[in-house]
């Protein structure tokens, strides 16, 4: 096997192999229906500092604090997948610090409150906050 | 009996052996012993797998890809998302970790997890039970967002349908703990840390008239393998294909071999007549995980069930129509 | 009919009788030692079967008298019933603030007794719940299964390590003194240690102590330190007694269900609407 391919399977380990995809459907995010819980009409883009981490299930939860346009900080709240993968792969409450500035796209709570799922997560820097995720492009932002 | 027929008898013997042993050699492994002289199969496993539950339908009764088709599946290079609209509103897995390619992968070679039915796909429900499913369903759906009762049991952290019995893979997190003494075997999914206290017994306890959520489960080793018997499951819950509970006949078996210092074999199968013509089961293998078990508490962080809930109701009040 | 020489024969058969009424003792003594504390094979107290308490403290670990419920219209059966206390000090040594934390606490009880919400209710809360636990002994680890909330965890004897996050049930490492399993418990969430409003925080580090006093009795002690809430270390301890009805299992007690009216009554679809 040549280097370019093992380069290239290796870069493409973090992401969804077609063969699963149907295997995904099954199991993988069926806790709980997203749909039902945040708007596709309402996208956001997020950018603030880390005041809380909760890793829990069977979401974890990172609180952001974000200025609005006349400069005011409010908190949202932004909802992610179930922490265990990341704690056993050494992650811990302090891999995200208070104080830590990201980027979070997604979509906004149904019932408009200052919620949202993260459909991306980024440092400031751009870097992904925990894995490299798949090359979906973000939606259009009107918050 | 003469020599002759001996022969004859050993070699049908072999050969009724190769035919039903599933992928390993003909000679089983022999597992170490507890303290107490029973099959070693204490730990904790991940069940996470390439293999579908149920076999894609082209390939028929085609039970195992062959070892060219295997090795072309595990180095074939994977494809990367790249629609340009999203219509998913959920966070991505892979960020955390969760895709399944992310962990352990207990790969081999079978094209389903099933293989009774021989075409590897769920048998269909009986027509009466059928009916009833589908009507159970339409009254489900009708309510879906009335209350947190109407959500399903998934979601409310009730139980979780790959906990079983049967065990399956599910997405992310599939590991399973098993411990074992003398009287007992507990068997534990990650998710959502339900531990099935299973009670050894050469014959079935009695168990009295009180269904469980999990049904109840006794178990025997007979030789290398623990067979565990359960009856008696909750109408709380539905088996897969199912909107309606089992029957009073219905039940599951489950078999569990050790096939190496490191793996073990996990075997199921699903009987009720009151729901399918036929029972329905398969097999999947288990690895020992590396990485701990770790507390998945779901309904006390369970925040997504009210938010859900809250945005039914803001619906209403915009005159939406929720489906 | 040979007559018997009284003098050595008796004193022989006197020798003889007391030896063997000796022995028997002695056997006896060993057979009921034996039964007295089960062991494991390798040669450990054997702690598994089913059991429970039977005190008040999850009512309140400190001494107290009979008292109204927090539900009044439940009558007699929503009581709090009286019990002498489990505490060894007799009261428990809290910081000033935390004492005010406690005192609210009680006052929000019927909704913000995190066991009203079928929380899973942390060590040591989770031992003296008036409900069944079982100790599963394997020859390596010991997990301990109880009925409330399906409740769970691992006590690792080997191979310890430090919890990787905090969670409901702790992160306990186990070892054994002579015949004490001692249990250190970190990485635990805050919570209500009773109905009473006593609490700690995720600060706490818990160590048990569960000792075999016979076959179907365990002392059992744990002592909390919680510098974020109380002054000193303080220990409780209480009788853990063995289930002995014949099949006597532990049985489903999946709570939320019985939960989610208190928790979500308030987000239901109005009639009408």
């Amino acid at each position: 096997m040549s280097a370019a391919t093992r380069n290239h399977q290796i870069a493409l380990i973090m992401v969804l192999l077609a063969a699963c995809l149907a295997f995904r459907s099954a199991g993988t995010s069926a806790h709980h229906s997203f749909a039902a819980e945040f708007d596709i009409r309402r996208p956001v883009e997020l950018r603030g500092t880390v005041t809380k981490v909760e890793l829990i299930n069977p979401h974890s939860w990172i609180h952001l604090e974000v200025a609005d346009k006349d400069g005011n900080k409010e908190i949202w709240m932004i909802e992610g997948g179930s922490p265990n993968q990341l704690l056993r792969k050494g992650f811990t409450r302090n891999s995200l610090p208070v104080g830590t500035e990201i980027v979070a796209v997604g979509y906004q709570a149904r019932d408009g409150g200052k919620r949202a799922v993260g459909r991306t997560l980024k440092l400031a820097n751009g870097q992904t906050l925990f894995f490299e995720s798949t090359t979906t492009p973000a939606p259009e932002a009107s918050h | 009996m003469s020599r002759p027929a001996r022969v004859g008898l050993g070699a049908i013997v072999i050969g009724i052996l190769a035919l039903s042993a599933p992928l390993e050699a003909a000679s089983p492994y022999r597992a170490p012993r507890t303290s107490w002289g029973d099959p070693l199969i204490q730990g904790v496993y991940t069940n996470n797998t390439n293999v579908p539950f149920e076999r894609p339908p082209e390939l028929g009764t085609k039970e195992v890809y062959t070892e060219a088709e295997y090795e072309s599946r595990r180095n074939a290079p994977a494809v990367v998302e790249t629609t340009t609209v999203v219509t998913d509103v959920h966070y991505q897995t892979s960020d955390f970790g969760l895709d399944p390619s992310q962990s352990v992968m207990v790969w081999n070679p079978r094209t389903s997890i099933l293989d009774r039915p021989a075409n590897g796909r769920m048998p269909p429900l009986r027509a009466e039970a059928q009916q009833r499913s589908d009507a159970a369903r339409a009254a489900q759906q009708a309510h879906a967002f009335d209350s947190a009762q109407n959500r399903p049991l998934q979601e409310r952290c009730l139980i979780w349908a790959h906990e079983g019995p049967p065990l399956r893979p599910v997405g992310y997190n599939s590991l399973v703990q098993i411990m074992q003494t003398r009287d007992y075997v507990v068997l534990m999914t990650e998710m959502i840390h339900d531990a099935r206290v299973i009670p050894l017994s050469k014959t079935r306890p009695e168990f009295g008239e009180l269904k469980r959520w999990q049904g109840n489960s006794w178990g025997r080793w007979e030789g290398e393998t623990l067979v565990i018997e359960t009856t008696g499951i909750s109408d709380k819950v539905t088996p897969r294909g199912s909107s309606v509970p089992m029957g009073p006949e219905g039940k599951v078996i489950e078999k569990i071999t050790p096939t190496g210092p490191n793996s073990i074999r996990y075997e199921f199968t699903v009987t009720d007549p009151s729901l399918w013509d036929e029972p329905w089961g398969g097999q999947f293998p288990m690895e020992i995980s590396s990485d701990p078990l770790l507390e998945y508490a779901c309904h006390e962080g369970n925040y997504g069930l009210p938010n859900t809930l809250r945005g039914a109701r803001e619906d209403e009040r915009a005159g939406g129509n929720r489906q | 009919m040979t007559v018997l020489r009284t003098g050595s024969m008796y004193h022989k058969l006197l020798r003889t009788s007391v030896g063997t009424l000796v022995c028997i003792v002695l056997m006896s003594g060993a057979m009921l030692a034996a039964a007295a504390s089960p062991r494991t094979a390798s040669g450990k107290p054997d702690l598994s079967g089913i059991w429970q308490v039977l005190n008040e403290a999850n009512w309140n670990l400190e001494p107290h008298v009979a008292a109204q419920g927090a539900v009044e219209t439940l009558g007699a059966i929503g009581a709090v019933a009286p019990g002498i206390g489990v505490v060894k000090s007799g009261r428990i040594p809290y910081l000033p603030a935390a004492l005010s934390q406690r005192n609210s606490n009680f006052l929000q009880r019927r909704t913000a007794d995190p066991e009203a919400k079928c929380f899973m209710p942390g060590v040591p809360r989770a031992t003296y719940l008036p409900y069944p636990f079982q100790i599963v002994q394997s020859d390596t680890d010991i997990m301990i299964v109880y009925q409330f909330a399906g409740a769970v965890r691992t006590i690792a004897m080997s191979n310890h390590k430090e919890a990787p996050a905090d969670s409901w049930m702790g992160w306990s490492n186990g070892r054994w003194e002579r015949n004490t399993l001692v249990v250190e418990v970190t990485g635990l969430n805050a919570n209500w240690l009773d109905r009473s409003g006593n609490f700690a925080t995720e600060t706490r580090r818990v160590t048990e102590r569960y000792t075999l006093m016979d076959a179907n009795h365990i002392s059992y002690e744990a002592t909390i330190e919680d510098p974020a809430v109380f002054s000193e270390p303080w220990t409780m301890q209480m009788v853990l007694y063995r289930r002995m009805e014949p099949g006597a299992r532990l049985m489903d007690f999946r709570c939320v269900e019985f939960a989610e009216e208190l928790m979500y009554g308030d987000l239901r679809k109005q009639e009408g609407k």
